[in-house]
This record gives C-alpha cells, sequence and structure tokens, in this order.
C-alpha cells in the first residue's frame, strides 16, 4: 500500500504568516453559503429599501409640513437601508468566529497558523475589504437610485447654497447631487460605518466565542443601548447621546451642513467615524487578549 | 519525536494533566491509551499548542509547536473529526487549510484520493457520515506531508474495512520514519497497531513502554486444560506446585508452571488431556487491571432505590 506518495514541494523560507492566512481566510468565507447570502441580503436591502422610503417621501411632499420638509435630506433617505445592513454585516463578522468555536474548526486554524495576532488580523482584514467594497457599492448605487426616484416624482435639485427656507419653500422634493456640499461624503461614510461595525462584531466574537452572545451584545450596542440612555435625565443623556454608535453612524451619514435638529446633538461625520474607528479598535484589542490568553 | 517533560494542565480544580512525561519515537506507532476523561484530548491539545500547560513543557523534534515556522509540514493532526463548517465542501475546507502553509493545490487532490473522498470532495461536510469525516480528518493530517502525526481516537464511527484501513496506513506511515502518535480507549485496537504505548489515568503516566512488555509485565500466564478426569489431573498438577482453579465443566485454570510440565504431569499420572492452551491476557483486560483505580466515572450496577 503506498500511502503518502507526494508532489508536495518543500519549502526553505519564511513561515506562515499573514500572507498565507489571508489567502486562507477568504477560501472559508466565499465556500459558505451564509456569506452570500448576506451580502445579497446588503446590496438589496441597501439598494431596495433606500429606493422604497425614497418614493414613499417623494409621493407625499406637496402634503409634508414645515418642521419635515426642513428635515428632509435626500441622501440620508438614500442611505435608508443602512438600518437593515448593519444588522446582517454585524452578524457576519461575528460569525466568522464563533462559527469556527462553535465548530470547533479554530483549533484547526490556531494550529495552522500558531501565531494567533496573525488569525485575527487576517480576519479583520478579508471581511473589512469585503464589506468595503460591498457597501461602497451598494451606497454609492443606492445614492442614485434614490436620486432617480426623486426625478421621477418631478423632484429637482435647490440651486447651491440654498437656505433652509428654499429648501422649506421648494414646490417639488429637493434632489442631491453627488457633488452637492457633503452628498459624497456622507454616502461613502455609510461604507465606512458598515465596515466599522463588522470589525466591532468580529471583535465581540473573539471576546464571547459564542454566536447568540456575540449578536446579543452587538444588536444590544445597536438597538437597546440607546433606549437605555433614553430613560436617564435629559441632562445626563444629552451628553451622551452623541457617542452611542448608532448616532455615530447617524452623524456620519447626515449632510449637516444644513441645519437640521441634528445640528448640535450629532458629532461631526469625521469625528464620528474616528469615534467609531476607536471603539473598534479597543474591542478588537480586548477580543485579541482573550484570544491569545484563554486556551483555544 | 515528541517528548513530554512533566506536563501539568488544571481546569479551574480539576487537574486534567498531572507532571506526566513521556518519548514518542520515530518510526513506530504509539498508542495513547488512557479511559474517557484521563487527559488523552488535552495532552493532545498541549502538543499542539492549543492549551498552555501550567507547568511542564513540550517538544516536537525539540521545538516547541509555536516555534515552528510551518506547522502543517511538521505535524499533522486529527484532534476533532466533526471540526469542520458543515456547510463547506471538502475540497474547499482542505483548500483553506493547505493555503496557510503554503500547500499547492494540487496537494488537495492528492490527500482526497488517498482517503478515498475523490468522488464526494464537493459535497458540504455536514452532509458525511461519521467515517467519512474522520477520512477528512485523516486527509487533513496528511497534507502537509509532515513527519509527525497525531491521531484522537481516529478509528471512531468507521466500518470494519475503515478501520483495516486506518490500522494499515498508521502502520506503512510509521514505516517511512515518521512519528506516529494514536490515543485511543479502545486497548484490543491498539494493540493490533500500536508497538509502543503510553498509558495513562487520572492524568498521571502508568506506563510508557512497548505493548508486548505491557502485557507481559502486567499478566500472570494461565493454562486452560480440560480433562475428562480433572479432579485427579487438580491434585496432581497441585503436588508439583501449581496454582489450580475449576472452571466450567471439566477444565481447569493453571498458573505456575508452563504447558509442557503440565503435559509432562498427567502422561505421568496415566490422565488423558482434551485441551492444553496457554491464555494470552488481551490488552483490554491488562488495561482495565491497571486503570481500574484512576477510572473517573465507573459505571454501578444498581442496588437499591436511592432514598
Amino acid at each position: 500500500m503506498t500511502t503518502v506518495a507526494t508532489t508536495l514541494a518543500p519549502i526553505e523560507r519564511g513561515r506562515a504568516g499573514l500572507r498565507e492566512e489571508i489567502l486562507s481566510e477568504w477560501t472559508k468565507l466565499r465556500s459558505v453559503r451564509s456569506t452570500w447570502i448576506a451580502l445579497v441580503v446588503v446590496v438589496v436591502a441597501g439598494i431596495g429599501l433606500s429606493a422604497l422610503v425614497t418614493n414613499i417621501e417623494a409621493g407625499r411632499w406637496a402634503g409634508l409640513g414645515v418642521v419635515d420638509r426642513a428635515q428632509f435630506d435626500p441622501v440620508r433617505f438614500s442611505q435608508t437601508g443602512e438600518f437593515i445592513s448593519q444588522f446582517v454585516v454585524g452578524v457576519l463578522g461575528a460569525l466568522i468566529v464563533t462559527s469556527e468555536y462553535a465548530t470547533g474548526s479554530i483549533r484547526t486554524t490556531l494550529a495552522t497558523i500558531p501565531r494567533r495576532t496573525t488569525v485575527l488580523a487576517a480576519k479583520g482584514i478579508v471581511i473589512a475589504a469585503v464589506i468595503f467594497v460591498v457597501a461602497e457599492l451598494t451606497a454609492f448605487a443606492s445614492f442614485f437610485v434614490s436620486q432617480a426616484v426623486l426625478m421621477a416624482h418631478g423632484g429637482k435639485a435647490l440651486p447651491s447654497g440654498s437656505s433652509i427656507v428654499a429648501q422649506i419653500k421648494s414646490p417639488t422634493i429637493p434632489v442631491a447631487s453627488i457633488t452637492s456640499t457633503g452628498a459624497a461624503r456622507a454616502v461613502f461614510l455609510c461604507g465606512v460605518y458598515l465596515v466599522l461595525l463588522t470589525i466591532i462584531a468580529l471583535g465581540i466574537g473573539f471576546m464571547l466565542r459564542h454566536t447568540a452572545g456575540a449578536i446579543s451584545l452587538y444588536v444590544g450596542l445597536l438597538l437597546v443601548l440607546p433606549l437605555i440612555i433614553q430613560i436617564l435625565p435629559s441632562s445626563i443623556s444629552n451628553s451622551i447621546e452623541r457617542y452611542l454608535p448608532s448616532n455615530l453612524g447617524l452623524a456620519m451619514i447626515v449632510v449637516t451642513t444644513r441645519k437640521t435638529d441634528f445640528a448640535g446633538v450629532l458629532m461631526s461625520p469625521w469625528a464620528a467615524a474616528g469615534t467609531l474607528a476607536l471603539y473598534a479598535a479597543v474591542i478588537v484589542v480586548v477580543g485579541g487578549w482573550v484570544l491569545v490568553r484563554r486556551d483555544a | 519525536m515528541i517528548e513530554a517533560t512533566r506536563l501539568s494542565k488544571s481546569y479551574g480544580r480539576t487537574r486534567a494533566v498531572d507532571g506526566l512525561s513521556f518519548e514518542v519515537r520515530a518510526g513506530v506507532v504509539t498508542g495513547f491509551l488512557g479511559p474517557n476523561g484521563s487527559g488523552k484530548s488535552t495532552t493532545m491539545r498541549m502538543i499542539m499548542g492549543l492549551d498552555r500547560p501550567n507547568a511542564g513543557d513540550v517538544t516536537l523534534d525539540g521545538r516547541r509547536y509555536h516555534d515552528l515556522k510551518w506547522p502543517l509540514r511538521e505535524v499533522g493532526a486529527l484532534l476533532e473529526a466533526t471540526a469542520v463548517h458543515p456547510g463547506r465542501s471538502a475540497r474547499n475546507h482542505l483548500l483553506s487549510l493547505a493555503q496557510t502553509n503554503a500547500i499547492q493545490k494540487e496537494r488537495v487532490d492528492e490527500v482526497l484520493e488517498l482517503v478515498g473522498l475523490t468522488a464526494v470532495a464537493g459535497r458540504k461536510v455536514g452532509k458525511y457520515s461519521l467515517g467519512m469525516s474522520q477520512r477528512l480528518g485523516i486527509a487533513s493530517a496528511l497534507l502537509g506531508d509532515p513527519g509527525v502525526l497525531l491521531f484522537d481516537e481516529p478509528i471512531n464511527g468507521l466500518d470494519p474495512e475503515g478501520i483495516l484501513w486506518v490500522r494499515n496506513l498508521l502502520k506503512s506511515l510509521a514505516g517511512e520514519g515518521r512519528t506516529i502518535f494514536v490515543s485511543s480507549h479502545l486497548m484490543s485496537e491498539m494493540s493490533l497497531s500500536a508497538t509502543d504505548l503510553v498509558v495513562i489515568g487520572r492524568g498521571k503516566l502508568i506506563a510508557d513502554t512497548t505493548v508486548d512488555d505491557f502485557i507481559r509485565s502486567n499478566t500472570v500466564a494461565t493454562v486452560l486444560v480440560r480433562s475428562p478426569e480433572a479432579g485427579r489431573l487438580a491434585d496432581a498438577l497441585s503436588s508439583i506446585g501449581a496454582s489450580v482453579t475449576r472452571g466450567e465443566g471439566d477444565s481447569l485454570l493453571v498458573t505456575k508452571v508452563d504447558p509442557a510440565r503440565i503435559g509432562d504431569a498427567a502422561h505421568a499420572a496415566g490422565i488423558a488431556l482434551h485441551e492444553l492452551s496457554p491464555q494470552q491476557a488481551s490488552l483490554e483486560e491488562v488495561f482495565m487491571e491497571l486503570t481500574s483505580d484512576s477510572v473517573d466515572f465507573h459505571g454501578h450496577a444498581r442496588v437499591g432505590v436511592a432514598s
């Protein structure tokens, strides 16, 4: 009986590292159906839900009151699907870690690459790159589709530099151009928001190792924490609210050059992105610490 | 070669492995025996650098696992056969492993062929039987053509043909000069495939020896004798210093004298013998005897209604 007659070429240099692990993580990510389902949901929810909500809003323009008209942001409306996508990318980010703990295959992974921080880095790089590409394409597609919907309802772009009064008095619903002030930034940061959330979920996955626990904590941060903060006296909640992940996301996506009721409540877009990135970094460091310190 | 030195590991207050030292040499199959829960899997995980020992050290050809540059090319392991994402195909699973250690794609097909999974390589692993999962686990261990191989309970779930296949595979891998360390709680299996033995109970070393020596040094040679005149034979044997126990029917179990002297004594007394057979104690029996004190979870016959 011949056993292990091999064509395996020997290797002299280097060591199993980040490059090899990135290739492997990409193979793992693309070879399960849940990845593709999640990405399809991100795209379909992103474009579809945004277009749908924009369509509803456009039909109501003539009947909208002063406050609603003043708050209307054609860019923000074009990114409504983000509300669904944030949960989908979170589940995906957590699952690529916790599914390995659930099956026990994390031990195989860590045996093939004994440097555990390399495994964490490779998983982060691969999932962040994939979500970045998909989320950005979706965000920009949503933007253009939604503006087309607005134009189909007779929407017109307001002259640049128009006041809030001009928007309230406009007979047709305002349409944004990608070159409008803040539009490209808001759309781009919507994709970045989803990438940072994915990394946060990945870090939580390494911290908790259990799918249900990781997803609960993630959803809790986005949905439950804001509710808890709201219960607090407004003197306290007002100073905390802007630091909530969901409000950082909102700050990244709204075009704050127009004075809306968000002004003063939210951070500036880039400050919000930086703060969320800081959260992601802290959570990944804690997750990495757990990964290195605890037995696999 | 695998070398464990005073290896210890506790989980909370449970001592899973307790000052374990042993050596696994290259070129033979070494069986790693112990009852369930005796610390075999924990030891395997420490060899692989997955669990950190509280004390002691384990090296592979003189190096710690963590210091191996291309670990899959030096150490192959089957730890848990079912530790694979159920939605992934066998080929993609092996490919993802191969890529971590710069192993070419062709090698994936090669090991699939070797374990006989080529025809089902594209099927989701979740649809595999336990036997097929074991074969996939063995394929992943062989992927890097490593010099050291660890198998944790490799025959679990295999059919008789699969068991024979694994037994032959282990022997031929050892014949190629590799270090083969195979854990099992099935002693009879080890007596067929292993040459050396490391036996543990409750995390402590019980024996580090060869299968032959293990059986020889732990058994009393017994001879089964049958005769129509069993009663008279028993007296004759006792008179030459044998220890005789009545067995079923006309049989006797004789110790302390060898079969030749039993035959001579019967002949001298003019007693006919219908059977004279040396009894080989099985590894199973020896093992049960040795580890009976260190089994954590005995099955108990029910002796009454719990109050």
